[in-house]
């Protein structure tokens, strides 16, 4: 009896919780579509803030900033990543405290400090050098930097998973290391791969501190346009492009779902 | 390595030098050059001297720490400190809620068909997929004046007339639990999942009153994952800069906010990089303290995120 | 394994590499937000066959932020009030004008032709001028006083949430004014009881934040807030947009006085194209283009020969205030060094608290 209960308010609970973490998002969502520019009362269906949104050069063109700095530093970072993914494991009996801390430092940096530091480092060297002037170059270097250890850490525990034998195997199967990355390693990692990949696109789409400080002029990404247009005061249209970014992750948790259940099968 | 390879084992070990090189340098050279180097050097700034205009310049000296702490041309001002103290006080109301939410959540989903799990922590997790910025700017839409929510509040007489629930420090808290929840959910999770059921039992036969039972069998096997949340939560939500920024209002500024704003409007870059150093350090004693404590409840492995 | 460090090494490189441009026939403008005619940038385009490429800034600390964290060899064009000029040519932020290649520069008022802030015109030729008050909803406040009382006595309002301005200096000068100090007050003493004033406002239930010029506006049509600080020209601009959320709200300069600003044209130290800047600033300087940006923006011209151009509605208050109005109006004091330095940890205090 008691236990039954228990288990009803716990559901009570658990509809609450969704309650609250899904209202904002389908308040941002529902706002998008008025008719007025009212952030309190909805006063009829209307598709004029998505209108406004095509016709705004700015928006499309953070649009392709953010693909831009989401692909290319993903891309990176699954490189430079995955070798120490797998030098780390390679080397696991050895002392590597160095190396791990190393790659726990961005981890655990807040965000601020970590976008700060670089951002002044940046103008420090530009200033001196010439090299590194602030804009897609330089996000996309920072982005990289804080998406290395996560797909370090998924391809090393992905390999701490495997069966040691394998590895021999392989060792006598292909004779050149090359070979081994391609006929072995790379097909073996390829899930953890994928998912360190849209791990790291995910990071780096959600990123906003980070990209802030470490923007130039040309470089904005939507989540900059949208801290822009929160200052400026224009919220329907900001609504509308929330909303469609909002869909997108929608999209990617279907699918990161259907992912899920076809590797369980 | 094995036996076999005893023959060619001084040759073996260099080139395992040169593989762990090869494959450990390029990122960690990365991480060096790009994070290492400057943090190095925001922390060179938080000993440099404020220029005329705000830039950092020779000689060295404390003085940034000595306005850090409140003492400036005008004497000492408590400002900073109540800067640190909301950010210290924010971290530890927004974690204990955080907490209170989670705990019964991560429970519950452990509760359902195993089939539903991996939907239910989905659900769980995929507001925090949408960026911060869009999260917060919808909390602003509901707490704005003249929002449901508001009128409520208004009429509750929690909050005067005319107003709104945004901006205010209770924006802002709601807006750190509301961002930090999934950090919470899923590591009490992983830790309800591998409970010992049999010594939830055992207990329940020991004790007569439930929560006994649970303090006793449950709470100490849940600590690592409680633990490992709390640091997920919690030094994030110190170094906090968007939330205070959008949802407080002016009112409810935080460590973040200081250091972000030496860096752009009072362009005092020695100051802020003196903020900064506060905020790493408090990190690190976080990360210290959390790993001594986990350690010693035996918690092992996991608690070390 | 080498392959794989190759490619690396090869994206490194490339994100290197990345990021700099100075591409020719490209200006990049670094303006104020709804602060320019499109039609202009259109003209301009079209003149000299470029590409106008706009970046915003809602207040001069962000600008100088972004000037100094690399914008400085990003932009072409900014567009600072007249109390940040000296600081950005005593920085070396900015370079000296040529003005061989700006003939227009003969247009502009006397007055302008040798500011304060940057006598002989070197670095600055101006924009545009304006002042700010305080924009309030007239249904709230059916015979509101022509007073900062509006915001700073509980007595007048003691319950409409309102807004002070984001930027300190602005801020700072309303409480100096409110207690009979002037707008552009200085001194210790003075900033010293504004910044009490203010923390004592900021701590009143119904404070609701700093907000800049132009966000202020769009808050006081949606009833976020029922008092704050903005510009004339933006208030006119945003009124005849959209005449029905502006219906009630007014704008008024208090009688305690209150800020005139000058918004200057200069050229940052390492701008990718200072030739193509200086034709822009010539461009702006023109009697036609002049009165043009005026009629679409609202603001009022220092240009002399643009004025037969102008609308009339620029000869009225709020775009040109009355005479009455035009006594009370001050410049925002331009600090540096130990000033500069004790102001903002007024400000910071302020914030805090």
């Amino acid at each position: 009896m008691k236990k039954r209960t228990l288990q009803r308010g716990l559901t009570a609970f658990w509809w609450v919780t969704i309650t609250f973490l899904y209202l904002p998002l389908l308040v941002v969502m529902l706002f998008s579509f008025n008719a007025s520019n009212s952030a309190a009362n909805f006063t009829g269906f209307s598709l004029r803030w998505y209108e406004r949104l095509m016709g705004n050069e700015q928006i499309i063109s953070a649009f392709w900033n953010s693909l831009v700095l989401a692909i290319v530093s993903s891309v990176v970072a699954l490189a430079i990543g995955c070798l120490i993914g797998y030098g780390m494991y390679r080397h696991r009996h050895r002392k590597l405290g160095w190396l791990i801390v190393l790659i726990y430092l961005p981890i655990v940096l807040p965000d601020i400090v970590f976008g700060i530091s670089e951002m002044a480092f940046f103008v420090s060297i530009h200033r001196h050098t010439g090299l590194l002037q602030p804009g897609l170059g330089t996000m996309i270097i920072a982005h990289v930097t804080f998406q290395i250890p996560f797909v370090a850490l998924i391809v090393y525990s992905r390999l701490v998973g495997l069966d040691a034998t394998l590895f021999e195997a392989a060792k006598d199967l292909y004779a050149t290391p090359f070979k081994r990355a391609v006929h072995f390693l790379i097909p073996t990692l390829k899930p953890a791969l994928i998912s360190a990949f849209f791990l790291s696109f995910t990071l780096s789409v959600d990123d906003f501190v980070i990209s802030f400080f470490t923007a130039g002029p040309e470089s904005a990404t939507l989540p900059i346009y949208i801290w822009g247009a929160i200052k400026k005061g224009v919220s329907p249209e900001i609504n509308a492009i929330a909303t469609l970014m909002i869909g997108a992750v929608a999209i990617a948790a279907v699918l990161s779902l259907m992912f899920n259940r076809q590797g369980r099968h | 390595m094995t036996e076999t390879n005893m023959a060619v084992r001084s040759r073996g070990v260099v080139s395992e030098t040169r593989h762990l090189l090869f494959s450990v340098m390029p990122g960690a050279v990365w991480i060096i050059v790009f994070l290492v180097l400057p943090s190095i050097y925001l922390m060179a700034v938080a000993f440099m001297t404020n220029g005329p205009y705000g830039q950092p310049q020779m000689p060295l000296s404390l003085e940034s720490f000595r306005q850090l702490a409140g003492f400036g041309f005008l004497g000492w001002s408590p400002g900073n400190l109540y800067t640190l103290l909301r950010s210290l006080w924010q971290t530890l109301l927004s974690t204990v809620l955080v907490v209170i939410v989670a705990y019964p959540i991560a429970y519950y989903i452990t509760t359902c068909r195993e089939k539903w799990r991996p939907i239910m922590l989905l659900a769980v997790v995929v507001p925090s997929w949408t960026n911060q910025v869009i999260r917060t700017f919808g909390w602003m839409n509901l707490l704005a004046p003249g929002t449901p929510l508001s009128d409520a509040a208004q009429a509750l007489g929690l909050i005067a007339p005319n107003m709104g629930l945004y901006p205010s420090n209770f924006a802002v808290t709601l807006g750190l639990v509301y961002n930090f929840l999934p950090f919470m959910v899923l590591p009490l999770y992983a830790a309800f999942e591998k409970l010992d059921t049999a010594q939830v039992q055992a207990a329940q036969d020991l004790y007569a009153a439930p929560v006994r039972a649970f303090w006793h069998a449950v709470f100490p096997q849940t600590l690592p994952g409680l633990l490992a949340g709390t640091v997920l939560v919690a030094i994030p939500a110190f170094g906090m800069y968007v939330i205070p920024e959008l949802l407080g209002g002016g009112k409810g500024m935080m460590l973040g906010n200081l250091v972000a704003n030496q860096f752009a409007g009072s362009a005092n870059w020695p100051l802020g990089a003196a903020g900064a150093i506060l905020m790493l350090i408090a990190t690190f004693v976080g990360l210290y303290a959390m790993r001594r404590i986990g350690k010693r409840l035996g918690g092992g492995e996991e608690v070390v995120i | 394994m080498t392959t794989i460090t190759r490619i690396v090494a090869a994206l490194g490189g490339l994100v290197l590499a990345g990021g700099a441009h100075a591409e020719e026939g490209k200006l990049y403008l670094f303006n104020w937000t709804e602060y320019m005619d499109p039609e202009i940038i259109e003209a301009f385009e079209e003149k000299y066959n470029v590409e106008v490429v706009q970046n915003y800034f809602n207040s001069l600390p962000e600008m100088l932020a972004k000037l100094s964290a690399g914008g400085v060899s990003q932009y072409d064009i900014i567009v600072p009030s007249n109390y940040y000029v000296p600081r950005l040519i005593e920085t070396g932020l900015v370079q000296p004008l040529d003005h061989a290649k700006l003939p227009n520069l003969g247009n502009l008022k006397d007055q302008f032709r040798d500011p304060s802030f940057d006598p002989g015109n070197e670095y600055s030729a101006a924009y545009q001028w304006g002042t700010t008050g305080v924009i309030y909803n007239s249904e709230t406040f059916p015979d509101g006083p022509k007073s900062w009382s509006l915001m700073f006595d509980p007595d007048v309002n003691s319950s409409y949430p309102f807004a002070l301005m984001g930027d300190g200096q602005v801020s700072i000068g309303a409480a100096c004014a409110h207690l009979g100090h002037g707008y552009d007050c200085t001194g210790v003493d003075a900033w010293k009881e504004a910044a009490k004033l203010l923390i004592d406002t900021k701590n009143r239930g119904n404070f609701s934040g700093f907000v800049d010029g132009t966000p202020s506006l769009q808050q006081l049509a949606r009833g976020v807030t029922h008092v704050a600080l903005s510009y004339n020209g933006d208030y006119m601009n945003f009124k005849n947009e959209d005449p029905e959320s502006f219906a009630n709200i007014e704008f008024m300069i208090p009688d305690e006085g209150t800020e005139m600003w000058v918004d200057s044209m200069m050229i940052p130290a390492e701008a990718p194209n200072p030739d193509l800047a200086h034709k822009f600033i010539d461009f702006i300087l023109d009697a036609e283009i002049g009165a043009q940006l005026s009629n679409y923006n609202y603001y009022s011209s220092p240009n002399a020969a643009a004025e037969p151009y102008l609308d009339e509605v620029l000869t009225k208050p709020p775009v040109q205030p009355t005479e009455e109005d035009m006594a009370r109006l001050r410049f925002t004091p331009s600090l540096k060094g130990q000033e500069l330095q004790t102001f903002s940890q007024l400000w910071n205090e302020v914030q805090a608290r």
